[in-house]
């Protein structure tokens, strides 16, 4: 009787094992589809022109340079102008408000802001910074990126800082170092791959984003430094060139998405290889 | 829980042998709240000059908790608070004008998970010596091998002073948590379990520790460990339920105690 | 007393207590029955008094080998510490009173076939008596923890220090009217050393008692009783 009902659950585990195989291999086949289709029609226009010439118009010759400075340009300012604000919002979180109510709301608040749909944080920049400026600007574009890169920075570093075991603050403290002592030297250390894989990640999602940018930098068909001018940026110009009937156009928006692809996998991959040597330790 | 009726009530430690000893830390009337929870019901209690307190008691008696206002570590969290007075050389530090982090340099805190920062061995302690002193390198260099000899850890770790303190086994690390505690020159050292995550050997090693510190240091510790308790203190605390039951010398303590709760808690007669 | 946590260490004091308990049974036996043999001359029964001695001897290894492995395993602290040196301690005693017993009985055996003077065996028995009052007590006081019971056999103790002063005087005496005596005597002299110093035990068991009720030791020094001229401690040590 028990080796019967023994041999039961051993088909039963086999079978379901089956299924979960088979559910895996039809999620990643597409994402394989998806990688293949990207890295062959993509490598097909990957040139030197791509990276020194700007975007062209219709069936003509040209590259992306002005979209991946511009996009250069734009991620680097959101990162730099979110980060800041991230971590020291995730901090106070973390260290100073860990027992107080705004706390709370400010992790309830930020989870919504995480899931919010990137258009409506467009639509914000561009009533609040868009419209009273008069014009599109990169500027602005920054500015909706960096407002993507709040909410992942703030909930990584606050993670990333409660994982840092209690004993170590206190024995830190015990030795009569300050608070900020604390923080600073051994917190923030003892997080550190945390908080850098938080970033990482915080760029990844920045630069793949196209909707914010739709109504705050524009696009831009020439190269431009200006901050205080319409910008192109990859995602943009793959939303522009893909729909459009133009075969070098098309050409273009395969070569740019390989391009993002390649650039967020190595940012992911940076990120995997921090934390994992984080637990390690 | 009534505490007029707890104040009235005459305390254990009122005839301490060893009485004369100088107090290094005396505690006078310890209440201790979390929140509205009463965790320590007044507390009076010495702690002599160069001399081991091992304070023993079932989990929740407060022991712990006893531990971590000599250094006033509660501080950290909001809704701890302590009546009383705590007096550390004659001075109350639970007043609000004791400065935490001078309170905190000459009352030194060993845990009970070894916590060595994430840093090298030489600048986990170097740490704590740069925030009071300024040091020239060699002068640094000479107090990191005197702390690091002083926790019998040098030899171990002579040839690797750059290595990550947390490749260290589980006793070095704590030896080298003991060092970094010693290099600041506390005045007291509070032993929170400190054995609790280590092997008997790197126990032994400890308590050898703590036995040779005593000759510069006041040191308090807390243990489950009974026969630890007997072993390395001078006098011994018992505790249970946030009361003091019995404070004397450790000898009578284990061998002779007058209160029968503490006699049932030695022997393993609890519950 | 309340039960430890560890029910297997109860037991094992509990083992401990009854074999003291046997061991103190078998030595009153031993010294009553080697004193009747005295007073009597019955040689059967200190024949039987020394047939018994080995299984005093082996119970005292039980003793002692329960009472190790005990403080190794369980490392008593406390009154569970002072309860198993107690018992190490009583059953040496008690081991002692039967070595004691079972060397009035070989001597019993000796000097039955050439009994005479009948009155010097007077003093003797008054001796046993009171011997065996003092061992008695000890023992009740013991399984009671009765802290009075034993004080009072530690006071007593020179009663019968007293006691075989006036033996040892007594034979004396008659070995001085009588040469021929002097054998038959001095065999007598060492049977009122040996129960001097089974009470001599029994008091040592009273003050391991103090120390297992209280903690604490009794003073050195016990009240003695009249000393006589001639200490015969050469004979004893």
């Amino acid at each position: 009787m028990i080796v019967n009902g023994y041999s039961r659950r051993k088909t039963r585990n086999a079978v379901m094992m089956g299924l979960c195989w088979a559910a895996a291999i039809f999620g990643l086949s597409w994402l394989l589809l998806i990688l293949g289709a990207l890295v062959w029609n993509g490598i097909a226009g990957l040139n030197l022109s791509v990276f020194t010439e700007v975007t062209p118009g219709p069936n003509s010759e040209g590259g992306l340079k002005n979209a991946i400075v511009g996009s250069l340009i734009l991620t680097g300012l959101g990162v730099a102008i979110g980060t800041p604000i991230g971590m020291l919002a995730g901090t106070y979180m973390a260290e100073y408000g860990r027992h107080s109510r705004i706390t709370n709301y400010i992790r309830f608040v930020n989870d919504i802001l995480l899931s919010a749909p990137s258009i409506i944080i467009g639509l914000f920049i561009y009533q609040v910074v868009v419209v009273p400026m008069s014009n599109f600007s990169a500027l602005a574009g920054a500015l909706a990126l960096a407002v993507i890169v709040i909410p992942v920075v703030v909930r990584t570093t606050e993670d990333m800082l409660l994982l840092v075991p209690l004993p170590l603050r206190e024995a830190a403290a015990a030795l009569g170092l300050p608070r900020s002592h604390v923080l600073l030297k051994v917190s923030y250390r003892a997080a550190r791959a945390g908080l850098i894989t938080g970033v990482l990640l915080a760029v990844a999602r920045a630069s793949g984003e196209t909707a914010p940018l739709l109504f705050t930098a524009l696009s831009s068909q020439f190269f431009s430094l200006d901050l205080f001018k319409p910008m192109a940026s990859l995602p943009v110009i793959i939303n522009n060139f893909a729909g459009k009937g133009y075969a070098n156009w098309q050409q273009l928006a395969w070569t740019g998405a390989l391009l993002i692809t390649l650039s967020v996998l190595t940012l992911s991959i940076a990120a995997r290889i921090l934390s994992a040597q984080r637990t390690q330790k | 829980m009534t505490d007029v009726m707890l104040d009235a009530r005459p305390k254990a430690a009122g005839a301490i042998a060893g009485a004369g000893l100088p107090e290094k830390i005396t505690l006078r009337n310890l209440r201790f709240y979390y929140g509205d929870h009463l965790a320590l019901k007044t507390i009076n209690l010495p702690l002599y000059d160069h001399r081991v307190t091992a304070f023993i008691g079932p989990s929740g008696c407060g022991k712990s908790t006893l531990l971590r206002v000599m250094n006033r570590m509660y501080d950290l969290y909001p809704k701890q608070r302590a009546e009383g007075e705590v007096l550390l050389d004659g001075e109350n530090i639970l007043s609000p004008k004791q400065d935490l982090n001078l309170l905190r340099a000459r009352v030194g805190m060993v845990f009970q998970k070894p916590t060595p920062f994430p840093m090298t061995i030489y600048d986990n302690i170097a740490f704590g010596i740069k925030l009071y002193e300024n040091l020239s390198k060699s002068e640094m260099d000479g107090r990191v091998e005197k702390a690091l000899r002083g926790a019998a850890l040098w030899n171990e770790v002579k040839d690797k002073l750059n290595a990550n303190g947390m490749s260290l086994s589980g006793g070095q690390q704590q030896r080298l948590c003991i060092a970094r505690t010693v290099a600041i020159k506390p005045e007291v050292i509070l032993f929170d379990e400190p054995c609790s995550a280590l092997d008997p050997i790197s126990t032994a090693k400890i308590e050898e520790l703590i036995d040779e510190l005593k000759a510069q240091y006041t040191i308090a510790i807390v243990t489950h460990n009974m026969q630890q308790a007997s072993r390395v203190s001078d006098y011994t605390a018992f505790m249970y339920l946030g009361e003091l039951i019995e404070f004397g010398e450790t000898e009578n303590m284990f061998m002779s105690p007058t209160q029968k709760r503490t006699q049932d808690y030695i022997t393993g007669r609890f519950g | 007393m309340s039960d430890h946590t560890v029910k297997a260490y109860d037991k094992d004091l509990e083992i401990l207590a009854r074999k003291i308990a046997e061991m103190g049974g078998i030595a009153e036996k031993m010294l009553g029955d080697s004193l009747e043999a005295l007073t009597a001359f019955n040689v059967d029964l200190a024949r039987g008094v020394v047939a018994s001695d080995p299984r005093l001897d082996g119970l005292q290894r039980e003793v002692e080998e329960k009472a190790v492995l005990t403080i190794a395993r369980r490392q008593p602290m406390a009154v569970d510490l002072r309860e198993i040196v107690s018992a190490i301690r009583i059953s040496g005693d008690l081991e002692r009173v039967g070595d004691l017993a079972k060397n009035i009985a070989k001597r019993v055996i000796k000097i039955a076939p050439e009994a005479r003077l009948p009155r010097a065996i007077i003093g003797l028995r008054h001796m046993g008596e009171l011997a065996m009052m003092q061992l008695k007590d000890v023992l009740d006081a013991y399984a009671q923890r009765d802290l009075e019971r034993s004080r009072s056999v530690w006071t007593r103790d020179a009663d019968l220090d007293a006691l075989e002063d006036s033996v040892f005087r007594d034979l004396l005496t008659f070995m001085l009217e009588d040469p021929r005596n002097i054998s038959f005597c001095t065999h007598l002299l060492f049977c009122s050393k040996n129960i001097e110093r089974a009470g001599d035990h029994a008091t040592n068991i009273a003050e391991t008692i103090h120390y297992l009720v209280t903690g604490s030791n009794l003073p050195m020094d016990r009240p003695k009783g009249p000393t006589a001229g001639v200490q015969p401690d050469a004979s004893a040590k």
